[in-house]
Formats: structure tokens, sequence, C-alpha cells
């Protein structure tokens, strides 16, 4: 490993939606919170006073009184509209420091640094952390390596001790070793927990063990590119390629086309084909998503030609996974996004920030092929007067849900979904703006 | 001899500024392009750090002097360093509050967040107490009109 090659930076925040909620309620910091899932399902985020207590995520909500019994511990339901917000504040400070951005899921987001070798980048690193905290409240974990697997267990340290003041970089060999001698294999980004086991039983435990075998026996044994390719980041190449960054947290759609695309017309085309393949997959999930991305870019094997890569993103009002609207959401984003001038040759569409959609999911809201085109129209008709009258004025009857008390169908989504420890959107609605006394 | 008034209709409802029109030359060119200026944004103007600020809506009486009312809004920008004097919002009591900033006292272990009312008095915050400077208050918008 080198000083003057470029660095990737994986920017992480804190127990997020915990770390959300804190920004309105400071009376919190340092003391045990959890956020619950859609319809306070059950435990999926937990400030690190509710994870030394022992709270573990995915624990129902109604055995947290069982299990803590007389514990005091604040509870939120989750508030995706309120995390989508925070958190894209964090995104445009981090896209303002560096030359390439992707967001990775609703808390997480790589950067590369290319021509940013001569910066002093921990102390830059920990200057991120401390100006997001300050403009946004939320505290984050930076790291910093010459690849993004390297970059990820770096975060984990960040993480882990304060002593990194929220920013590690592995930039030696020496560091690198040391770090892969401390991390077990299954924390490490691109082995899955089935690989991890496999792996474990040949007494392979830690990134170490397995970066030290020969790339012939990592090859023979799992036949896999993916491993391939985390072997080869945990010794210090650089060849994760973005696309494989969508991941389980979010749903990408993208494809590379034949031949290369010129005008803006046709690339629109294909970018609402995949915004609409993307809502299809959230709804036969049963999910909405958060936040709209687009990227696209020329052919990098065309070095004959001007290059364009680039990523934008769009967060939704309401989280959804209407085609509509992410259809709508992408076309805008990539109208911002298209350059006049180049040969494009791919481009994708993701949405990320997901989370369940309601209690009851109906059949008539799954994807029809029949249906598609005259729901399409529904929709934009619905949209229309959603927009003058206001949001869920008229539903589609497949959008309604059953009311919690149980009685009849006749109910909207805002108000179908139980959330009874909602706080409230003091950065999107002037309603529930914070009182000053 | 009568002149032709035409009166163009401004487009006020769109939030973002203008972008520039690409350089495409057809024709003569308009005197005024070298006097091209962006339209004055609020939004641009006075938000200086976008990511930074936020919105509280103020209830009382105790900045009244400040000519700070009930129901107005007050925009807090996190991204400034508190000075002594500066309107701030601060939490207290797990409650936000917007009063002047009074760092006078540091020396002597405390710090005070005083009213603009004399019916109130300074809350005192001493060096061990928990207690935040959440943003400082950089405009008040007051609503002139009964809509």
């Amino acid at each position: 490993m080198v000083n003057d090659i470029p660095m990737y930076g994986i920017i992480d925040c804190d127990n997020c939606y915990v770390s959300c909620e804190r920004v309105f309620r400071p009376d919190l910091n340092g003391k045990p919170v959890v956020v619950l899932s859609n319809n306070d399902g059950c435990v999926v985020a937990r400030s690190n006073e509710a994870k030394r207590m022992g709270i573990k995520a995915g624990t129902p909500y109604y055995q947290l009184e069982e299990l803590f019994p007389g514990q005091k511990i604040a509870v939120f339901s989750s508030n995706y509209e309120l995390y989508g917000e925070l958190t894209g504040r964090v995104v445009d400070i981090i896209r303002k420091e560096v030359p390439v951005y992707f967001r990775y899921s609703i808390d997480e987001c790589f950067v590369y640094l290319d021509g940013m070798e001569q910066f002093d980048l921990k102390q830059w690193g920990e200057g991120l952390h401390k100006k997001i905290r300050q403009y946004v409240g939320i505290p984050v974990s930076i790291g910093l390596a010459p690849n993004k697997t390297l970059a990820k267990i770096a975060s984990h340290f960040a993480k882990k001790y304060q002593g990194y003041r929220h920013c590690c970089m592995i930039d030696t060999d020496e560091k690198r070793r040391k770090a892969l001698r401390l991390i077990p294999i299954d924390d490490v980004w691109g082995i899955g927990r089935q690989y991890a086991n496999r792996l474990k039983k040949m007494g392979i435990n830690t990134a170490y063990d397995f970066a030290e075998r020969h790339l012939d026996w990592v090859n023979m044994t799992f036949r896999n590119i993916v491993v391939e390719r985390t072997w080869r980041e945990l010794n210090g190449e650089d060849c994760v390629p973005n696309e494989q960054l969508a991941n389980k947290k979010s749903i990408c759609t993208s494809r590379s086309f034949n031949g290369m695309v010129k005008d803006f017309a046709t690339l629109r085309t294909h970018v609402s084909n995949y915004a609409a393949r993307c809502a299809e997959k959230l709804r036969a999930q049963h999910t909405v998503a958060t936040i709209v991305s687009v990227f696209i870019h020329t052919n990098p094997f065309r070095e004959d030609l001007p290059q364009y890569y680039n990523f934008m993103e769009q967060r939704l009002i309401t989280p959804t996974n209407s085609t509509m609207t992410i259809v709508q959401t992408a076309t805008k984003v990539l109208q911002e996004l298209f350059r006049e001038g180049y040969q494009y040759k791919k481009a994708g569409v993701i949405v990320m920030g997901i989370g369940p959609n309601s209690p009851i999911q109906h059949d008539l809201f799954d994807y029809n092929a029949e249906q598609f085109e005259k729901m399409k129209r529904i929709d934009a008709v619905v949209d229309r007067i959603n927009r003058l009258h206001g949001t869920e004025t008229i539903v589609l009857g497949a959008q309604q849900y059953t009311r919690p008390d149980g009685k009849g169908k006749a109910d909207v989504f805002a108000n179908a979904i139980k959330h009874d420890f909602r706080s409230k959107n003091p950065t999107t609605r002037w309603s529930d703006i914070i009182i000053l006394k | 001899m009568t002149k032709t008034i035409q009166i163009i209709k401004g487009h006020f409802e769109s939030q973002q500024p203008l972008q520039l029109a690409p350089a495409i030359k057809a024709g003569f060119p308009s005197p005024a392009d070298d006097y091209h200026h962006d339209r004055l944004d609020f939004n641009r103007d006075l938000i200086r750090h976008p990511e930074a600020t936020f919105y509280g809506r103020v209830m009382g009486d105790s900045m009244i002097d400040a000519s700070i009312c009930d129901g107005d809004i007050a925009v807090i920008d996190r991204s400034i360093e508190p000075k002594d004097g500066d309107i701030v919002v601060a939490y207290v009591n797990e409650e936000f509050t917007i009063k002047y900033l009074d760092l006078s006292h540091k020396d002597e272990g405390y710090i005070e967040l005083r009213p603009a009312n004399k019916n109130y008095s300074p809350i005192r915050i001493n060096a061990d107490d928990e207690f935040e400077v959440w943003g400082v208050v950089l405009w008040t918008i007051k609503s002139m009109h009964n809509a």
C-alpha cells in the first residue's frame, strides 16, 4: 500500500434512527433508547446504552417490559420521514466535501477521495465528523482505506474505540495486518453468513486467516467472484465495483444498453422502466422506500470518448412504493444528472431507506401486468386530486387499510399503521417545528 | 404620442433559482446579457447553511423586548459558534428555549440565558450542568397579515 493512491471512505451514522430521534430530544443522550419497526412490532435500532443493557435487535416490543422490568427505556415508533430528511442533510454535507460519493443505504455513504491524496485525511475525517455532529446533530463513524472492504473494517474500529475520534484510517500494510487479525470473519463485508460458517469450519476465524490463504485456494473452494474480490481487497487491491454496492437494504435495477444512448428522451424511458421495476419489487416484498437515486455513466472502456459518471438522489416526502411517484422522482433526478454530449452505456435506479409497508396487504395491490396500464392512468388522476386537496384524499381501494380497531377497511395508510410512539417531523412539517419557550 | 407598456408577469411560485441558460446565440445579443443577475431568493440568501438550518415557533413573550413575539418563526443555524450576546436556542429542563446568551460570567463558572422581558428572570447554567446551546437564531419571521 502506498500513500499516494486515492482512498475510499465509508461514513456511517451511529445507531442512525436513535441518533435522529435524539436530535430533537437532547435529554435522551446517554440514556437507553430504542426504535421499533413499523407497527411497533420489534426493536430495530438501539442506543449504545440499550445495547449494553442487553436489549437485542428484533426483541418484540411487548417483551421489553417483561425482560427489563422497571428499567427506563425511551421507545420510539419508526419515523422514516424524519430519518430520511436528517440523513439527507448528512449526505448533503458529505457531497460538498468529496469528489465522488455513493449512498449505500439510509445511514451509510461511500466516498472516493480521488485528488485528495495530499490531505491529512485522518484529520479531515475527524473534522467531517465534528461538522456533521454540529450541523445536523448526528454522530458518524468514518473508515478510510485504499478500498471499500478495508474502509468498512476501518469504520468498525472507528465505532468501537473512542480513541479514534470517530475516524480510523488503514493506510499502511502494518495497520492492515493488525486490523485483519482483530476482525472476525463474520464481520467482513462481502462474506455472507453461510460463507462465514463454512470458513469457520475450516478453521478460518479472522479476516487475516482468510486473506493469508492462496487465491487459487479461494477460487477452488468458493468459485464466487464476490468472495474473490473480497479476498483481493483484504489484501489491499481495489476491485469491488460500484454496482456491487446495491445491498439488501436497497433495491437496484440497472442495465447496460445495447450500444450507446446519447439523447435524453431514450435515457428517460430506460430510467422510467427501471424505476417502475423498483416500485414493483418494493410492492412484491410489501415495503416502501424513502429515497430514490439514479446513476448514469458512459463506457469506461472507451477511453477515446469523453467520460461522465454521476449519481444523485431525491428524498420522497412520504415513503412510497407507488410506480407513479417513484418514476416521476427518478426522471426528475435524471434531468439534473443528464449532461449533453456524452454517449451513455449504463443507467440504474436504486431505492433505499426501505421499511415495511403496512399491517395488511391485499392481492389487488400486487403487480398484475394487465392491470398495470390501467393503474397507471388511475394513479395519475388520483395523484392530481391528492395534490390539490391533500394527500390521501383519494386512495385506491387496494391502498386502504383495515382500521386499527379492525372495523371496516376504509382507512388511509397514515392512520392504519400503528405508531403509538411516533415522534414529530420538525424538519418536514410546519405544524411540527420545535416550540421555543 | 403613446407608448405601449408591456407588463411582464413574474414567476414567483418557483423555489429554485433559474439555471443560467446555455450559451446558445441566435440573432442579436440582448443588451441585458452583460447585466444578468440571479433573482433575490430568501432560500439562497438568508439560509447560508441549509444542512444546519432548522425552524422553531416562539411561544410566550419572554423575548418581547427583542421584538420576538408569540407565534414568530425563528430560523436557527447550528453551524454558527454561539457568541456572547447572540440570541440562541438552548435545551433546558427538557424544553427548547429562546434567549440571549450571556457568557460574561464564564470565568466565575456559570453562564446565563437572559430573557428580554423584565417579568422573567435569567436562567443560570453552572459549569457542571448538562446543557447545550442547540443553535443560533439568525432571523425571525413574523406574520403581518391575518390570512
